[in-house]
This record gives C-alpha cells, structure tokens and sequence, in this order.
C-alpha cells in the first residue's frame, strides 16, 4: 500500500480538530482500524503495558492525534489495507509510540512539519510506501524531519556557542589584565 | 574639510570612517562572484532552474539559524528546526520576524561571528523614533559594492579604471570624507555635503564616475550652473518624483538607478530602467528572497551573514511576481510597491525640501516614536512618545539646527508628549507630515 502524504494532509487540513476525542474513543477508533484489517486489537493490558513503556507525559495526547488523523482522512481505510494479516498491533503501535515520543498535539495540529513526520512515522511503523517516493527517498525525508534528532542537534549546538562565547570572553579578560599589568610597569 | 564651515552644521555626531581600506582586498574575488550570481540568476529563464540555485542556498541559511541564540529558542517553542527549511516553499511555516521583535533581540539573533571578522553595529534610519541597532560582517559593509559591480553592468554603463564614486549628501549633518575603495576597481569614494559653499567646486573636482544621492541631493545638482557627468547616478529614495527625474536627464545624461534597500537587509531590489516600467522593482536574487504573492515584502537573505534573516518584515508595502520583463530581466519583481511615505516640507523662500533628511537626526536619540508636523512655513510640531525628559532638549536643538541647514532661518518647534498608540499605524510608521496650510 502506497500513502498519498499531501492528500491525506490535504484531508486533515479541511477536517480541523473541533474538540479532542477522549483516550477511551481515541483508543476504540486505534483499535477499530486494526480490525478493518483483520488484525487482532490490542487488549486493554496491551494498552497499558503501552502507556507504561512510553512512561511520558504526552502519550495519551499523541494517542489521541494518531485517533483524529485515521478518522479525519482516508488514512484509516489506507492503513487497514496495509496492514500485514499477520502484524502484530501492539508491537506497531509501540514502535509508533517509540519514534514519535517528542511530539506534542500542539506540535501534530499546527505544525506542517511535524504533522508530515507524524504520518509518515506512522507509514514506517505499518511497513507502507510512499507515493511517487523510493524508499531511500522516504527514509531521507523522515531522517531531515527527525524532531528527536534535531533537538539534540539544537542543544549541542547551543552548548558549543556558550562555550565558545565563554572562551572568547576568558580571552578578552586575559588580555585585558595583560594590557592593564603591562601599563603599570611602564608607569 | 572645508574651511566656509557655518557652526551650525556641527549637528552630526562623530562618525567612525574606517580607513583600513587595503583590507576590502581579500574580499575581492566575492565581490565578483556576488556580481556574477546577480547577473546569473537574472538571466535564467526557467523559473525552476532558478528555483533551484535560491534552493541550495538554503543549507547555509539552515547552518546560521541552529547558530542563532533567538532562531533556536524561536524553533524550540514552535516545534521546528532549521531541517524543516528545505525549499522556498518551507518558508511560508515560518514564524515572521518583525522590524520590533528584531529591534529587541538585535544582540540573539546574530549568530557568534569568526574570530578574524570584525563585526560592526550600524543603526537603521529613525523612521520609527525606535532605530534597529544591526550586527554586521565585513561582508555585510561590503556588500553594496559588489551590488554596484551588477549595477554597473546592467545599466551598460562604461567605468574608467580607479572610478571615483561620490555621494552626495544633502542631511543636515555636513559630514564629509574621502577614502580609498579598493572593493570597486581599485576606486576611492568621496562624501560631499551640498551644504557646503564649495561643494559644486569640490564635486567638478572629483569628476566622479557613479554618483549616489537622494532627491535632495539631486535637486541641488540639477540646480548648479556646471556639474560634471557621471556615468550612472544611483538613488535609493524610493519616492522619485518623475520632474525631479526628467529634469536630471536633461542635465545629467546618465542612467539613473533608483533601488531599494534597508540597514537590516541591504539592497533589496532595483527599479527596472525603462521609463514605462517605472514601479517595478527587479528582486536582487539569489541574494534575498521576497516571498511571492503576498501584499507586504517578506524577506529572507540567502547570502551568508553573521545576522541570518528569515521571513524579515521591513513593513513595506508591495507584491513580489514572477517576471520576464522587456529590459532583458527573468527574476522576481515586486510591484505596488509603498515604502516610506512622501513628504516634502517648505522652506521660508518657497524650496521643497524632502522631510526624510530629517529622519537621520532622530535616530540619535532614545524614544519610542515621533511625527514631525510642518503647521506652518516656519512652524512645526513635534509629538514625541517614550522619550526621557532629559533628552527632550538636545533633540530639539538638534533638530532646530538641522533645519536651520536646510533653509528655515527661524524654524519653531513645539514639541508634546503623547502616548505611542496615538502615534501608531498599521503598516510602516509614518512620521512626517504637511498640513494643507503649511503649503
């Protein structure tokens, strides 16, 4: 199965979020999708040992979104098709949940940018494809629009001007008090 | 320096000329390659060839914003980060940056330059009474000569080697300076200030090749009995009042280049040469991107800088549009275009004067907006918001003596405090003003 990405988000785009689902519809909605592929839901243990393993403040929002994404497109129907009978759904799901975990509603609702990774995450995780992308080219994509990654990227980044400002600045001092003990021999 | 210097022209503060000139040389070969890439791009007819190159100079841009303090705190809460700015398309869900916000966290959003480059703080014009205070390279200094190379070129003007450049300066201030410039064919640039008594000699003196002026500066030289020709005069006013430009033609047989530029992003754009195309600004890509399609300019800089710009917000007025103009220009030309307001003030003896030579003065001192009122021919009214008391006075006097320069022998001022909202518009500030009678 192939995911239209600019379709589906082109769907999302003219269904905007009214009022979030509550975590027990957003799950029944998750757990519904599977059964349209005839794949056995995941169990309300499943569920929890989710939430256990994820062990994050923002799991139950990012339950919810992924809920709003499958009924508020063709992305519910795509993803049945996709489905591999024998998948197991907890473990797509915990895959899911594993690579999404920076991601907050806030970010997946208004966010262009996160809303793709969100979905195509979601493509990875159910082992689909692309439209009119390679897998090196959809691997590629997900890899620039990598949150996780990129925030670590942004804090290195932000240590190593601190650092380097700190540097500069000892150096400045030093060669102040160089400039200032020079003077006073002179004098 | 001239040795007529009326007293009354010392309403300038000191200004800091660098004459270090020999160190413009090692930016010599990109200054041409800058020159190159304008002329390149604005002769690329495939619009997503061009699309491309602007494109590919995004990966620099992605670099200077994971370096910039503010960029990165502005990514953090918005859940983005340089990756996601992968084409030109990516912009548009990017938060803009306003002229304030830029004023405000002028010192966060350079990114920390080279240990060898030496940074310098420049302040915009005081159009808003609140000037920007902006980070810039050696590059940022330098860039405008490299533009002019472009310029030169595409107005098919024919430079003499070592060409002298002169601008020529009608503020108030009276500065005046001669340097070397060796970024332009090995040059030399020459400041001369029409309030001078000898600046008519000084000028025939110089016999310059490109001449930079604003409508002041260029109505006085229409005015002089003898002036020498330059191959292309250049104006940034934005606002050129077309007998002002039709007298200048019949004096001066030279091209003149009327662009559009700003301190916090350098040269913008530049009004197309033919007489029926006038309006229409060709975009100076690859350097800059102004965002299509809009109704305000949105800017973007493509070149390296220690202060990247993304989605800048000059606050002018205009529509940016694919374009494949009669001059021989492909590119992107922004139309509509309403930048400062125009404003001409009257002196006692009937001369218009340009109110914007005043903006310069303000810029000086700490407050919070301005509007210059001309009630009267030698009244005015200033309303001041944000100012402290103390700095109340010597903005004044200034002022009163920059006018005195420009021709009103006994200028009064009434100056009053009001509140910023009073002075508040929705698009660019517009601080001076004519009332009917004034006229």
């Amino acid at each position: 199965m192939r995911f239209d990405i600019p379709t589906l988000r082109k769907q999302l785009a003219a269904a905007p979020i009214v009022s979030p689902f509550s975590h027990e519809l957003a799950v029944a909605i998750i757990c519904d999708t599977f059964r349209l592929a005839n794949v056995r839901p995941p169990s309300r243990q499943d569920w929890a040992s989710l939430e256990k393993r994820a062990n994050h403040p923002l799991w139950k929002e990012q339950v919810v979104m992924l809920a709003h994404l499958l009924a508020g497109s063709s992305l519910r129907d795509d993803s049945a098709k996709a489905l591999r009978k024998n998948a197991d759904a907890t473990t797509v799901l915990q895959h899911f949940f594993d690579e999404v975990a920076p991601l907050s509603a806030e970010m997946v609702r208004s966010n262009a940018f996160r809303q793709e990774e969100f979905l195509r995450k979601w493509v990875r995780a159910l082992d689909g494809e692309v439209l009119n992308e390679s897998a090196k080219e959809s691997a590629k994509r997900l890899e620039q629009l990598d949150y996780r990654k990129a925030q670590q990227e942004m804090k290195r980044a932000e240590e190593a001007r601190r650092k380097e400002a700190q540097r500069r600045e000892e150096l400045l001092r030093e060669a102040q008090q160089r400039e200032a003990e020079a003077r006073g021999w002179r004098e | 320096m001239t040795e007529a210097f009326p007293a009354n022209l010392r309403v300038a503060p000191r200004a800091h000329i660098r004459r270090d000139t020999s160190t413009q040389r090692p930016h010599l070969p990109w200054a041409e390659s800058i020159a190159r890439g304008l002329a390149h791009l604005a002769s690329l007819t495939d619009e997503a060839e061009a699309r491309a190159l602007l494109d590919a100079r995004l990966k620099a841009l992605r670099g200077a914003l994971l370096a910039s303090p503010y960029y990165v705190r502005q990514f953090q809460e918005a859940g983005l980060h340089p990756g996601d700015l992968q084409r030109l398309e990516d912009l548009g869900h990017f938060p803009l940056l306003e002229r304030a916000t830029l004023a405000r966290h002028w010192d966060a959003v350079p990114t920390l330059p080279a240990e060898h480059d030496e940074c310098v703080v420049v302040k915009s014009s005081g159009s808003t009474g609140d000037p920007v205070r902006v980070v810039r390279d050696r590059r940022d200094c330098l860039h405008m000569w490299a533009v002019l190379r472009f310029l030169v070129s595409r107005a098919g003007a024919v430079l003499p080697p070592r060409p002298r450049v002169v601008l020529l300066d009608a503020l108030p201030g009276g500065l005046e300076y001669s340097v070397r410039l060796p970024i332009f064919h090995d040059g030399a640039l020459h400041r001369v200030s029409v309030l001078r008594g000898d600046a008519r000699e000084r000028l025939c003196r110089v016999r310059p090749s490109v001449l930079f002026s604003d409508p002041e500066g260029l109505r006085w030289l229409v005015e002089q009995r003898e002036a020498p020709t330059p191959r292309l005069v250049l104006t940034s006013a934005q606002h050129l009042p077309s007998e002002l430009r039709a007298a200048l033609a019949a004096k001066v047989p030279a091209p003149v280049l009327n662009y559009y530029a700003t301190t916090e992003t350098g040269p913008l754009a530049w009004e197309c040469l033919r007489d029926e195309a006038r309006g229409r600004f060709h975009v100076f890509a690859p350097d800059v991107w102004l965002e299509p399609g809009l109704d305000e300019v949105v800017v973007t800089r493509l070149r390296p800088s220690v202060l990247p710009l993304l989605r800048y917000r000059p606050g002018d007025a205009g529509t940016v549009r694919r374009d494949a103009c009669a001059c021989g220009f492909h590119g992107w030309t922004l139309e509509g275009f309403g930048g400062r307001g125009a404003c001409h003030f009257l002196t006692p003896s009937g001369r218009t004067v340009d109110a914007w030579a005043l903006a310069w003065v303000f810029k000086h001192h700490a407050l919070r907006a301005f509007r210059l009122t001309q009630v009267e021919r030698s009244r005015f009214e200033l309303e001041v918001a944000g100012a402290a008391e103390a700095d109340v006075g010597p903005l004044c006097e200034r002022l009163a003596a920059a006018l005195r320069n420009l021709g009103w022998t006994e200028p009064r001022l009434d100056v009053r405090s009001v509140e910023p909202s009073a002075l508040a518009t929705r698009a660019k500030p517009q601080p001076f003003r004519s009332l009917p009678f004034a006229r």
